[in-house]
């Protein structure tokens, strides 16, 4: 017996759940002295309210999602009383996709073959099309993303705006749970969407869709999904949570390395994890998703200030809310670094934290991020709904 | 009062509804998965969905569409009554409301659907026990006939066997009659 308490961690079926996967299959838990049952969950919703009362002890999570509790979000809690979620690791970057039904890309193409010429694309081309539609008094198209508040919905919008696309107003935005876009695409009822891994190389496989720009194109080494917990079973665990974060770092650093990939995938095919076939696994893993490496695992302030300035730009919270405090309480990266500290020779440093904060790459078509002014950032965009 | 029912499980979902047909005045309708168009059209006061249904994160982005697009539906956030929503969470009901019905309203449908969740949990429990029981006799029927065969034994001697066997060892004779039937086909060559 290690003494340690037994831990139910939650997730979603997605490619980045990996880590989790990986540590439990692997025994890195079990060799941190850990019993962790692993809960396959069916909405972000669920995982966020069995996070809040206990009936998981931690999960992957969206981070903007952790991040909409603390700062006041009128969706971000269920609860009355809401205890405060907080990411001490991150899990991946990069992963997510915006793909376009076949015919739209086709419309797109048609409409401007100069602006298509990618992928990345700009919405250029689509910018084109809408304004077709309207003038034909035609129907919005339609676009779904997996959540409110997630890396999908900011970056599907950030994407539409660079091309003068109001996200609000051009176009209709819906909310379809992951495993569900592949086959509301199919029935006509979504014309594109931005989600995570496998499900846009489905559709592409399924020939259904084309992506048009990916996550690492559209800001390369960018944020997607963390390791929440509350902080109130971080004060009261923090053994626990010191051995989980050990195991997921180890699991993620195993998760990168191009000699397990192929385990990996079949580890991730199963139907208890995502219950796809190994080929769209692939290529997300090739050459998108990041876990650990260049200190992919420490959850970076400026990652979480970028989410909280497209929340003001949004309107999810208000303009004057204190969003520096609010990233510093939610995103935990002294937690992360002393849990990999701990874990002595099984890491590289080096590669753990990629030392120094590093330069955030620019994003598509826009600026590079500057998070130290992240307030003015928000309200600047010229489509925006910043409550100010 | 419209009460909407989403539940992939459509057995819990009647069994819901059919509890809150008792609790009136009530108008209940029931759905696998949510349809917005369907649900604009019945304008529930209350969704009640299940905690295992992947249209929660459909419901709840609702809200969010709010401002420029009014829509009825809103989350339970009751605060009135602390320990209700862990409550739910803990039985795998979510409920979202209509922004400003009285939670004393909604209270008696949560406490319906939690009942029913737990009543439908009680039975499958049950029927997964009853089907084990049964593939436990078969498998000491089978392990009975093989005793009778290996060591010429009556079916009464081959029963008192296998159960001193389970005493001796401590263990349920089901487990002990699928060990000899395990160990006789490792012993036949058939083993994997």
């Amino acid at each position: 017996m290690s003494g340690l308490a037994d831990l139910k961690l939650g997730f979603i079926p997605l490619t980045d759940c990996a880590p989790l996967v990986v540590a439990k299959a692997l025994g890195f838990f079990a060799e941190e002295g850990l019993d962790v049952s692993l809960n396959r969950e069916a909405s972000w919703a669920t995982i966020r309210d069995k996070v809040a009362v206990g009936a998981l002890d931690g999960a992957h999570m969206l981070a903007p999602m952790a991040l909409a509790a603390a700062a006041g979000a009128s969706g971000g809690l269920t609860l009355d009383v809401g205890p405060s979620l907080i990411a001490p690791m991150a899990l991946n970057r990069n992963g997510s996709a915006i793909t376009v039904s076949r015919s739209l890309a086709d419309t797109m193409r048609a409409a401007d073959p100069q602006a298509m010429a990618g992928p990345p694309v700009s919405a250029r081309a689509l910018a084109k099309v809408i304004a077709e539609r309207a003038g034909q008094g035609a129907p919005p198209l339609t676009f779904a993303v997996v959540f409110p508040y997630s890396m999908h919905n900011y970056e599907l919008r950030y994407w539409l705006a660079q091309a003068g696309v109001d996200p609000d107003k051009d176009v209709r935005l819906v909310v379809t749970p992951p495993p569900r876009m592949v086959e509301q695409m199919r029935a006509g009822e979504i014309d594109g969407f931005c989600v995570g891994a496998p499900w846009n190389a489905v559709a592409e496989r399924e020939g259904l869709g084309e992506i048009v720009i990916t996550a690492s194109a559209f800001w390369p080494g960018g944020p997607d999904k963390v390791f929440g917990v509350t902080e109130a079973w971080a004060h009261h665990y923090p053994d626990e949570l010191r051995a989980a974060l050990r195991a997921l770092i180890r699991a993620s650093a195993w998760s990168d390395d191009p000699a397990n990939r192929d385990e990996l995938v079949v580890l991730l095919a199963r139907p208890e994890h995502v219950g796809v076939s190994p080929k769209v696994l692939e290529r997300a893993l090739a050459d998108e998703i990041v876990f650990h490496r260049d200190g992919a695992g420490v959850p970076r302030r400026e990652h979480a200030l970028w989410f909280l300035s497209q929340m003001v730009r949004w309107g999810q919270v208000a303009a004057d809310t204190d969003i520096h405090a609010v990233a510093d309480a939610v995103y935990r990266p002294d937690m992360f670094r002393a849990a990999a500290l701990s874990a002595g020779p099984l890491l590289d440093p080096a590669q753990a934290f990629a030392d120094g904060p590093g330069e955030l790459a620019p994003l598509f078509e826009g600026p590079a991020f500057d998070s130290t002014r992240a307030g003015p950032y928000a309200t600047a965009f010229s489509i925006g709904r910043a409550r100010v | 009062m419209r009460v909407l029912v989403i539940d992939p499980d459509p057995a819990r979902a009647a069994l819901v509804a059919e509890g809150l047909e008792g609790v009136h005045p009530l108008e209940v309708r029931r759905s696998e998965r949510f349809d917005e168009r369907e649900a604009a059209q019945f304008a529930p006061d209350v969704v009640v969905i299940a905690a295992e249904s992947p249209d929660r994160d459909t419901l709840e982005s609702l809200r969010e569409a709010s401002q420029s697009n009014p829509r009825p539906v809103v989350m339970f956030v009751d605060r009135s009554e602390p320990g209700l929503a862990e409550q739910a969470v803990r039985a795998g009901v979510a409920a979202y409301v209509v922004d400003g019905l009285a939670p004393a309203r909604v209270r008696p449908i949560l406490d319906v659907a939690m009942s029913r969740f737990a009543l439908t949990q009680q039975l499958r429990g049950d029927l997964a026990k009853v089907k084990a029981d049964l593939e436990s006799r078969k498998t000491v029927e089978r392990a009975k006939g093989l005793l009778m065969k290996e060591r010429g034994l009556d079916e009464d001697g081959a029963y008192r066997l296998l159960r001193k066997l389970a005493m001796d060892r401590g263990k349920p004779i089901g487990a002990v009659a699928a060990d000899l039937l395990a160990f006789a086909g490792v012993l036949k060559g058939d083993a994997s």
